[in-house]
């Protein structure tokens, strides 16, 4: 590219605009898209659970097919995420490299924890307790990673998300395991959904 | 011509401004590989090089070698001077452009 050190003012505007446009088009993740991908996990995969075990009297276990829902919508939104993650991280070093790798370890340690203690209680609990574990229990890590995302890159409305998560997987404590899945389906799912809208809102003002 | 407009000459080109331009977009702390910012600018590895060689002179950016052989990673970071830098001239080429746009209107 020839370099041009005599381009006007109004040039220089334009080559300024069009660089900004271009690097928020290659290194911004889009958080829209992000959360409206947990959040369909939830309203969705939640949502075909609870729907399975409305009927039950009394309350035994979500069907398998709703339980397989979940995975696979899950698996989906890892695709999802890891796609629109890819391009706005490749050669991207530094500080937010750190932070990227601290969340997804914590993530992944209480996840593993999380099985472990479902494992280890299974046989032992009662079938709320055991229901709460299930169910609310990758809700209220999903708030943690959350509010450790918030702290680490000062992101208000994670801080929000992780907060209100936290709070409605804590609240599945007084509830009945249908209950519960309604619950984390509606105010989990419904949250991710809302926080994307309000992305998404914000995107196009700052845009 | 950059004497008269009064903007920064080292950033005043139009390489050189998508360099900073870009670099900017990241948060402070982080770095840009050089194949990537590369590939984002859609230049050769020696045009690149020597704008580069500008910013690094003037003490704008700030160019890291880490590994060695094939797997070896140079980045590109904005370094703090470089930032104000850019503010500066984005400060100034904004009054520029509101000057010559209140001397458009003027009957």
């Amino acid at each position: 590219m020839v370099e041009d050190q005599d381009m006007s003012v109004r040039e220089a505007a334009a080559v300024m605009q069009d660089a900004r446009i271009r690097a928020r088009h290659e290194f911004v993740i889009s958080a829209p898209a992000v959360y409206t991908a947990w959040g369909l996990v939830w309203l969705l995969g939640y949502g075909a659970m609870w729907l399975s075990v409305r009927g039950q009297h009394p309350y035994r276990s979500p069907s398998g097919v709703s339980i397989a829902a979940v995975f696979v919508l899950a698996a989906f939104a890892v695709a999802a995420v890891l796609i629109v993650a890819h391009r706005a991280v490749a050669g991207v070093g530094g500080r937010s490299a750190r932070r990227r790798t601290t969340i997804l370890v914590t993530w992944a340690t209480g996840y593993l924890i999380l099985l472990v203690v479902q494992t280890a209680i299974s046989g032992s609990v009662s079938v709320r307790t055991l229901a709460f574990v299930d169910f609310a229990g990758p809700l209220l890590l999903a708030g943690l990673v959350y509010l450790v995302a918030a702290v680490l890159g000062a992101n208000r409305p994670a801080l929000a998300l992780g907060g209100w998560l936290v709070l409605v997987a804590v609240s599945c404590a007084w509830l009945a395991p249908a209950a519960m899945l309604a619950t984390c389906a509606l105010a989990g799912g419904g949250a991710f959904l809302l926080i994307a809208a309000a992305e998404a809102r914000i995107g196009r003002h700052a845009g | 011509m950059p004497a008269e407009h009064g903007l920064d000459p080292v950033i005043h080109g139009q390489v050189r401004l998508r360099v900073m331009v870009t670099l900017a977009a990241l948060p402070a702390g982080d770095d840009l590989s050089f194949t990537r910012l590369q590939e984002v600018l859609g230049l050769t590895p020696g045009n690149l090089i020597s704008h580069l060689r500008k910013l690094e002179e003037a003490g704008y950016v700030t160019t890291a070698r880490s590994g060695g052989g094939v797997t070896g990673r140079t980045s590109v970071s904005l370094s703090q001077q470089g930032r104000q830098a850019l503010d500066r001239y984005m400060a100034d080429l904004r009054e520029l452009l509101d000057s010559a746009g209140a001397a458009a209107r003027r009957p």
